[in-house]
């Protein structure tokens, strides 16, 4: 314990360790100022879009006095929410939608577009608290280690240093410990303020500061073995930032080349082709090749079948139905590659610390891959209790009333969809 | 039994050998002085009895134990001077020995320092002030309180008296005499003939880490004879 | 003399780099990750070069080989136009992997781009897309200073510095020595970089281009050098002089970009498309669902054409007038959508444009936007694609509804939904459906994207300057 005290001392008066400490504690806190605005400008976005979303649906409601209309021209929209930890790790929500606007038609020609943001900013990537404490914080880490017996040895004051210490290794342990501590804390504390004003749970603030502790551990392990070998300050430097570039930089890299050979994945441009041909074919087939396969996903409407007109809206959207079918196997086959890849790829990020910290985060976060296929899964869901609110009213050919569109299910509503499906 | 002694000793670095079958033992109270050129094993020897390097054959010991079984203890036992001290710059001569001490697990207070740096001769305005502004023969002297303050019975001193002027140096003498007397055991290493001869009890020549002749300070003479040693290192480094 | 002994004092330091095992090691490592991204990305860019080429030509095929049918079913079978990336994509493919790489054009919808590669592939956190163009970039940098952070620290650290200054060697002949050595193996870490520019003008990238990438990232890593030098100059220990280059790099390449990202989206916010879309949906309202003749919109339209054509009703008129309010309704909604979608680029341009002044305080933020802009893979260049899009779109859904308007009596027309037979009188040639133009997307010509590229070069230009002007000051006053 006074071993500590003296070393907390002694850093105390160290000004380059002091300088990198307060630039991980500014780069924290700036990581979490940014995450948690970006936080409540995607929260603001999603709540002015439920509302216009709602006026929207209501003034569409009023138009349109047919079921084949109303589920033609209305659109529904869908989100996901940002966690209240989505502040520290941004993960795929620069990339992946978190929210989309689907209607009752095909499925397959909706569900892949992308209301992304700015490709030039979505490419550089978020300046995020998992960046800050996955990819900046080993490096600040291994500036703040490289040199502590190096520097003594450089000095002449290794053996002197060794020789009066009364327990055997006693002042490498204690600075490395207050070190990789001090950074720790530097890294944590922001965060905490942020989780707080953000209204995280305590367990998930908990966990992250866990993660955090662990890979600067792992890096603090990394600078103990490079320490092994008594080179100079600078060669010692030259090596750990290697090793950064190696396991943040170009295994990741290699990871995902790998991954990405290993589970092929269909073409994107063959399921929008395939979807639209069956689609639009049906126009010209015999109605009875659309209703068909429609009857064997859903025999409950075998009894209304009958198609007498041209056009009918119950074969419209039959045949809407159908081509989401053919092209099932490619999406599913699509859908099934992308939570293989992200499988693969949790395995594979056990050889880069950095990768795995930060799947970590996102998976706490629930900004993932896994939770953008799981938003994915629920606008899938939603789109299904879409068409089983119109079928009735279609193929019974009922009439529209306030009261029926009522009972129309809204995304997020109800219990059934829950905004928050992450924990 | 003597507190110090290398018995047999060989020590290879980096594949040269660096002593060769080295035995001395030196009695509590005396001061001992390794004397010897450049590259002639000295601060190897040093380095040995504090366990940084390893015996290639023989074995030394500190108060009778074999120092690579009893690390801890041999260690505990001694206070280190280092050739060319540098103590942190960034921090006061308190500050530094405080620091030091603290490693070594003795609490100090201001009084003992100012006690032992009186001994040592550092001018009290400049005790304050951070070491990177000393000259080297002040960061010398407060190498020298900081092995005085350790209050170790054995102290190892490399080039103890580097940089120091010759007023410092004859009161440094005094001092390795004092702290002898008051029973402590001194190993130092030097290449200072003069000083060595002023200071120690023995001497032991050290030639390309091999013993060449040894020195007793003759009873009742306060000094070793310089003449001889001298003549008797001049003899051996032109051989 | 002073050129001879300036080249002496480069031979000497090339010579030591090349005998210490760690600076080689390092070097032919950086070598060899060079060489393996940029064939990786040029392979894969090129391989995606040609599967979207022909996927764009089986759309093609496929539109143009349709049945006959109403036009308007023409309209919403609707087309799809594939982004081929540019021969210098290659070396940086940028906002290719973010942007979604193929596009459905309908009538009466601006659909967005779908299939972006970011959201199928293996998700590690930050660097794993790693491109040629990035390890220049941001890595290089890195080993540069691994190299060259001691270049005059160590002529001080052995004692070296006094006796060449004492001999007459000025300190600008020993920096202009050292800045040629790091310069040398800065150039020639650009040799997989040439080759690739080579590769690329050879599948019919432009030449002026691919040069101005090449030289784009020799002044890059020549204001590396710059800093590298100056700061061993002024630094007299090599320990920190390697601390401060690394933080200086922590700096520009992993901070300040994403301060810019941050920053431009703060200080520029822009609606997502959805609210943009939302919002557009009354106005499109005022203009009228193109699907409904009888809407109370097209009376003045009804009005207009039977006084123009002098008839009674609307079954006389010599066109039809579905047709017509289609191609009417079409051309208004179109107006309306192009409105919110050039608003909106616009306001992505700003953000870019705003992001990319970062470029002062970062030489990483503008050599990433001067390679995109010269590979053909930045911002304007999406936009452009984006704006050919609509182009296509706009004219074949119009030249579908003039066949409408022009061929298909209205007669017919309203009378399409009482029984198959009529249905079939509805259907119109298929020699009709060739009112498609064949899409295939270019960049920008080379003398605009290196027009484009011509802040980023200045601000680099500014750099170099700076750091020069600096390193001169500096050996002016080396002392030893």
């Amino acid at each position: 314990m006074t071993g500590l005290i003296r070393e907390i001392r002694f850093l105390s008066s160290d000004r380059a360790a002091l300088l990198w400490l307060g630039i991980a504690v500014l780069v924290a806190a700036l990581s979490v100022v940014m995450g948690l605005r970006e936080t409540a400008s995607q929260r603001a976005v999603l709540s002015e879009l439920i509302e216009f979303d709602r006026a929207e649906r209501a003034v569409v409601g009023e138009l349109y006095r047919d079921w084949g209309d109303a589920a033609y021209y209305t659109f529904h929209l869908t989100y996901d929410s940002p966690s209240d930890f989505a502040f520290a790790a941004l993960g795929q929500r620069d990339t992946s939608p978190w929210k989309h606007s689907i209607r009752a038609l095909a499925l397959e020609g909706q569900i892949y577009e992308t209301d992304a943001e700015n490709p030039v900013l979505a490419l550089t990537g978020r300046f995020d608290f998992a960046f800050a404490a996955n990819l900046l914080a080993p490096l600040l880490l291994i500036l703040l280690l490289h040199d502590l017996r190096s520097r003594e040895r450089t000095a002449g004051r290794f053996e002197l240093l060794s020789a009066t210490a009364a327990v055997r290794g006693s002042p490498w342990f204690a600075r490395a410990v207050l070190r990789v501590g001090a950074l720790t804390l530097c890294l944590i504390a922001p965060l905490w303020v942020g989780g707080l004003l953000a209204g995280t749970g305590a367990s998930d603030l908990a966990l992250a500061s866990l993660i955090v502790a662990l890979h600067l551990g792992f890096w603090w392990g990394v600078c103990a073995i490079a320490d092994r070998f008594g080179w100079s300050s600078p060669v010692n430097l030259t090596v750990l930032i290697g090793a950064w570039l190696a396991l943040a930089v170009i295994v990741p890299a290699a990871i995902k080349l790998s991954v990405e050979a290993a589970v092929p994945l269909p073409d994107g441009g063959d399921i929008l082709l395939t979807q639209r041909e069956a689609v639009n074919d049906a126009w010209d087939l015999p109605k009875s090749e659309t209703m068909e396969p429609f009857i064997e996903r859903h025999p409950e409407w075998a009894d209304y079948t009958e198609v007498s007109q041209p056009f009918e809206w119950k074969w419209y959207y039959a045949f809407q139905q159908v081509g989401d079918q053919t092209v099932e196997p490619l999406s599913d086959a699509y859908r099934e590659g992308r939570i293989e890849r992200d499988r693969l790829a949790g395995t594979l990020a056990w050889l880069s610390p950095p990768a795995l910290a930060e799947r970590a985060l996102q998976a706490i976060a629930g900004t993932g891959m896994a939770a953008s296929l799981a938003y994915e899964q629920r606008v899938r869901d939603f789109h299904a209790e879409l068409r089983a609110y119109y079928y009735p009213r279609l193929f019974r050919d009922e009439t529209v009333s306030d009261a029926s569109l009522a009972q129309r299910p809204e995304f997020g509503v109800d219990g059934a969809l829950p905004p928050h499906p992450h924990r | 039994m003597p507190v110090l002694s290398a018995q047999a000793l060989s020590v290879v670095r980096s594949r040269q050998q660096v002593l060769k079958d080295v035995s001395f033992s030196i009695p509590q109270g005396e001061v001992h002085a390794l004397l010897g050129g450049n590259g002639a094993g000295k601060s190897t020897t040093l380095l040995t009895f504090l366990g940084f390097l390893a015996p290639a054959s023989g074995s030394v010991h500190v108060q009778g134990r074999d120092v690579h079984e009893n690390l801890a203890a041999a260690r505990r036992a001694i206070a280190y001077l280092p050739e060319s001290a540098t103590l942190y710059g960034h921090l006061s001569a308190y500050e530094n020995l405080r620091y030091f001490l603290s490693l070594a697990g003795t609490d100090t207070d201001r009084d003992e320092l100012d006690a032992a740096l009186d001994r040592v001769a550092l001018q009290p305005e400049a005790r304050g002030m951070r070491m990177q502004t000393y000259s080297k023969g002040m960061r010398q002297k407060v190498a020298i309180a900081l092995a005085i303050l350790r209050d170790t019975p054995i102290l190892l001193l490399d080039e103890p008296t580097s940089g120091l002027d010759p007023v410092a140096i004859d009161e440094f003498n005094r001092l390795a005499r004092d702290l002898a007397e008051a029973g402590r055991t001194i190993l130092l290493v030097t290449h200072d003939v003069y000083g060595a001869c002023h200071v120690a009890d023995r001497i032991d020549l050290l030639q390309s880490g091999v013993l060449v002749g040894a020195f007793d300070r003759p009873p009742g003479m306060d000094r070793i004879d310089t003449e001889a040693v001298h003549a008797a290192f001049a003899k051996h480094a032109a051989a | 003399m002073t050129m001879n002994r300036i080249l002496a004092i480069a031979r000497e330091e090339i010579r030591l780099r090349l005998r210490s095992r760690l600076a080689l090691y390092t070097l032919l490592i950086f070598a060899v990750l060079l060489t393996a991204t940029s064939i990786a990305t040029a392979l894969r860019m090129s391989e995606e070069h040609r599967e979207r080429s022909e996927q764009q030509a089986l759309a093609e095929e496929t539109f143009l080989s349709q049945p006959d049918r109403h036009p308007h079913r023409m309209v919403h079978y609707g087309h799809y136009v594939f982004r081929a990336s540019p021969p210098l994509a290659m070396i940086d493919p940028c906002v290719d992997a973010v942007t979604g790489q193929s596009m459905f054009l309908e009538g009466h919808r601006q659909n967005t781009a779908m299939f972006a590669d970011a959201r199928a592939s293996a998700d590690l956190g930050g660097f794993e897309g790693l491109t040629a163009a990035l390890v220049y970039q941001l890595f290089v940098p890195l080993l540069l200073i691994a190299l060259g952070h001691g270049l005059i620290i160590r002529e001080r650290e052995e004692n070296t510095l006094a006796p060449l200054l004492a001999q007459g060697v000025t300190g600008i002949e020993l920096y202009a020595g050292k800045w040629i050595a790091l310069a040398g193996v800065a150039l020639v870490l650009l040799l997989p970089l040439a080759l690739v520019s080579a590769a690329a003008v050879a599948a019919g990238g432009s030449m002026p281009a691919s040069a101005g990438i090449i030289g784009l990232y020799a002044l890059y890593l020549l204001v590396w050098c710059g800093l590298i030098l100056l700061v061993s100059a002024l630094v007299r220990l090599r320990a920190p002089s390697l601390g401060v280059l690394v933080l200086l790099w922590l700096g520009t390449a992993l901070i300040v970009p994403r301060m810019a990202v941050e920053s431009a989206s703060a200080v520029l916010p822009i609606p997502g498309k959805l609210t943009t879309d939302l919002r557009m949906q009354e106005e499109l309202r005022e203009v009228g669902d193109g699907h409904n003749a009888a809407a109370p919109q097209y009376r003045q339209l009804r009005a207009n054409l039977l006084a123009q054509y002098e008839v009674e009703r609307v079954e006389d008129l010599p066109v039809n007038f579905r047709g017509v309010v289609a191609e009417s309704a079409e051309a208004d909604l179109t107006e309306v959508m192009n409105k919110h979608a050039e608003e909106r680029m616009a306001l992505e341009a700003r953000q870019a444009r705003f992001a990319e002044t970062f470029g002062w305080l970062s030489p990483v933020v503008a050599v990433a936007a001067g390679s995109r802009a010269l590979s053909g893979t930045d911002l304007a260049t999406h936009h452009r694609f984006l704006r050919e899009a609509e182009e296509v779109r706009f004219d074949f859904v119009q030249g579908l509804n003039r066949v409408h308007v022009e061929q298909l009596a209205y007669s017919v027309d309203m009378n399409r939904s009482i029984d198959a037979e009529s249905e079939r009188r509805t259907r119109m040639s298929a020699e009709n459906w060739n009112v498609l133009d064949e899409f295939s997307f270019r960049p920008a010509a080379a003398g605009e994207r290196l027009a484009r590229a011509g802040a980023p070069l200045a601000m680099l230009f500014a750099w170099f300057g700076l750091l020069t002007a600096g390193g001169v000051h500096a050996a002016r006053k080396m002392r030893p």
